[in-house]
C-alpha cells in the first residue's frame, strides 16, 4: 500500500528549489532514511513532506495516510510541566477531535498500547524532562504512535545518543515497523547503525544539486555516495 | 483603600458586615483574578508576560487617535468612539502578534514593539489632544477600590464565555501552544486556535483592565499562572491552580487592602506574589521529601 508518493517534488524556499526534482513512493514495511551533509536539505524535504513547507513544484500525494511525527528532541520546551503519559496523550488528537470532549476516553485503549509497545509505560507518570535520552525517544515514539498512524517519520530521533542507546532505539524502531505493519521516513546523519535498517535511501547533496532515491543497495554504490560515506554497505545484508 | 477618618475599628468581621458595600469590587477582583489565572498559563509558558502591557499600551493609541479624529476630522458616533478605538488597536495588536510570529519574529521582540509604538504613538498624538489626555488614562484603567454593578456583570459574562470555550477547547489550545508542528502534521487548524486563543487573551486583559485597573490585570495574568506552575506536574493542573490562585489573589488581596489600609491593586498583586514564594516553597519541600 502506497503511504505517500512524491512525483517530480521540488523542495525549497520562497518558491526557487533548492534541489532537482525527486522521486519516490513510500509503501507500508518500508523504511527510508534521508541522508545527506548538514545544509543539504534533508530536513526542509521533511518537512515539505509533513505539509509545514509548501513545495516549489511537481507532485507530493499523501493519500489521506495518517502521519505519527517524533521532532528533534530540541524542539520540545522542557520548561512546560508534563508527565511522559500527558505529552502522549497530547499526540493523539487529529484534525478536529479536539473538539469531541469524549475523544480521549474513546483512545484511552491505543494510549495505553502505544506505551506499552514502546517500553514507556515504566515511566508514563514521570516528568519528561528528567527522563534520560533512551527514554525521552520511547515517550516521543509513544506520541507519534498513539494515534494509530501508517507512516511513522522521525527527524534526527538519535542524534543525542550514544552509539549503543541509538542501535537499541533503531531496534525498537523497526519492532515497531513490523508489528504495526508502518512505513517510516527518518532522517539520520549517522549511518552505522541505520545502514543495516533502511530498505531505501534518499540521498541529497544541495551543493552538487544530486538526488538519489531508491532501495538502500543501488543507492549506496553509487559513486558520489560512496565517495562520501565510503563503501558503507559493501558486503552488508540489507535489511 | 483609603481608611475612613470616622472609621472606629478596621476588622475582618467589619468588612464582612459591610459586605454589601464592598461585595461588587470584591467578586469583580475574584472573578477577573480567576479568569485571568487560567489565561496566564498560557501567557507564562508561552513568554509573553508583558501581553498584558503592550495591550494597554496599544489600546491607549486607540483612545488618542479616537480623540484625535474627533477634534481634527470632525468625527463623530462610532467612527470616533474612544472605546472602538482602544478595542480597534488591541485587536490590530493580536493581529500583528499573530502575522509576525508566522514570520518566525520572536514574540517577545514583537510585543516589545507593540508597547513602544503604543506609548510613543500617544505621547506624539497627546501633544494635539492636550485636553483630552486625562481621559485616556479613565477609559482605560479602572479601579479594582470601586467597580460599578454593570462592569462587574460584564466582567462576569465574558468570563463565563471564555470559561465555557477554554474548557471545551482546551486540548486544541495544548497543542497549538506546546506542540504547534506536531499539531499541523495531524491536521489541526493551528493559525486559527492561535489567533482565537490570542484573542481571548486581548478581550479579557482589554475589560479586565478597564474594570480594575493594569497593576492587579498585569499581575492576575503572570504570578498565579508562574506559581502554579510550579507545582504542578502538567499543565492541565496547573491551569485549575492558576485560576484558584488568581481567585484568592483578587479575593484576599482586597480582603487584606481593607485591614491593613492598603491601595487595592498593590495588595491583590503582592498576595500573588507571595504564593509564588509559597508554591516554590513546597515544591523544594516535596522535593526533598520525595528524594
Amino acid at each position: 500500500m502506497t503511504l505517500l508518493a512524491a512525483e517530480a517534488l521540488q523542495i525549497g524556499y520562497n518558491g526557487r528549489a533548492a534541489l532537482p526534482p525527486i522521486d519516490f513512493r513510500v509503501e507500508a514495511g518500508q523504511m527510508w532514511a534521508l541522508i545527506g551533509r548538514n545544509g543539504s536539505g534533508k530536513t526542509t524535504l521533511l518537512r515539505t513532506l509533513l505539509g509545514l513547507l509548501p513545495r516549489v513544484g511537481g507532485r507530493l500525494d499523501r493519500g489521506g495516510t495518517r502521519i505519527g511525527y517524533v521532532p528533534q528532541r530540541l524542539e520540545m520546551d522542557l520548561s512546560v510541566p508534563m508527565r511522559s503519559i500527558d505529552l502522549v496523550r497530547g499526540g493523539q488528537d487529529t484534525g478536529y477531535d479536539f473538539l469531541n470532549p469524549l475523544a480521549p476516553f474513546r483512545a484511552r485503549a491505543a494510549l495505553q498500547r502505544a506505551l506499552e509497545d514502546t517500553g514507556a509505560a515504566a515511566f508514563a507518570g514521570r516528568q519528561f524532562a528528567t527522563l534520560s535520552e533512551g527514554q525521552k525517544q520511547r515517550v516521543l515514539l509513544a506520541r507519534a504512535i498513539s494515534m494509530d498512524p501508517a507512516l511513522l517519520v522521525l527527524d534526527e530521533p538519535t542524534s543525542a545518543m550514544d552509539a549503543a542507546a541509538e542501535a537499541t532505539a533503531f531496534e525498537l524502531i523497526s519492532t515497531l515497523m513490523t508489528r504495526r505493519n508502518l512505513g517510516v521516513i527518518v532522517v539520520a546523519h549517522h549511518l552505522a547503525v541505520l545502514a543495516r535498517r533502511a530498505t531505501h535511501l534518499v540521498y541529497l547533496d544541495a551543493d552538487c544539486k544530486l538526488v538519489l532515491s531508491g532501495p538502500s543497495e543501488i543507492v549506496a554504490h553509487d559513486p558520489t555516495f560512496v565517495a562520501h560515506y565510503g563503501d558503507l554497505f559493501h558486503g552488508m545484508a540489507i535489511a | 483603600m483609603s481608611a475612613s477618618a470616622s472609621a472606629p475599628d478596621i476588622t475582618l468581621s467589619s468588612f464582612f458586615d459591610n459586605w454589601e458595600l464592598f461585595r461588587t469590587s470584591t467578586l469583580a477582583g475574584t472573578v477577573a483574578g480567576a479568569l485571568l489565572g487560567w489565561l496566564g498559563v498560557y501567557v507564562v509558558l508561552r513568554r509573553m508576560v508583558f501581553l498584558s502591557a503592550a495591550l494597554s499600551q496599544a489600546a491607549g493609541l486607540g483612545v488618542a487617535l479616537a480623540f484625535f479624529a474627533q477634534i481634527h476630522w470632525g468625527l463623530t458616533g462610532l467612527l470616533a468612539s474612544p472605546t472602538l478605538g482602544a478595542a480597534g488597536a488591541t485587536l490590530l495588536t493580536t493581529l500583528l502578534l499573530m502575522g509576525g510570529g508566522a514570520r518566525g519574529v520572536r514574540r517577545d521582540a514583537l510585543l516589545g514593539m507593540a508597547w513602544l509604538l503604543g506609548s510613543a504613538g500617544t505621547l506624539a498624538i497627546g501633544t494635539r489632544i492636550a485636553q483630552e489626555v486625562q481621559d485616556i488614562q479613565s477609559i482605560l484603567f479602572g479601579s479594582a477600590v470601586a467597580v460599578l454593578d454593570e462592569d462587574f456583570h460584564q466582567v462576569l459574562a465574558l468570563a463565563g464565555v471564555l470559561a465555557a470555550l477554554h474548557l471545551w477547547w482546551r486540548r486544541g489550545f495544548l497543542a497549538a501552544s506546546f506542540d504547534p508542528e506536531g499539531a499541523r502534521v495531524r491536521g489541526l487548524p493551528v493559525f486559527g486556535l492561535d489567533l482565537t486563543l490570542l484573542a481571548t487573551m486581548a478581550i479579557a486583559i482589554s475589560l479586565c483592565t478597564r474594570v480594575l485597573g493594569a497593576l492587579p490585570v498585569f499581575a492576575f495574568s503572570v504570578l498565579p499562572a508562574m506559581a502554579a506552575v510550579r507545582m504542578s506536574p502538567n499543565v492541565n493542573v496547573a491551569l485549575g491552580i492558576s485560576a484558584v490562585f488568581g481567585a484568592a489573589s483578587g479575593f484576599g488581596g482586597y480582603v487584606l487592602a481593607y485591614r491593613y489600609e492598603l491601595p487595592v491593586g498593590a495588595s491583590q498583586t503582592l498576595l500573588a506574589a507571595a504564593l509564588v514564594l509559597v508554591a516554590s516553597m513546597v515544591r523544594r519541600l516535596l522535593a526533598r521529601v520525595f528524594r
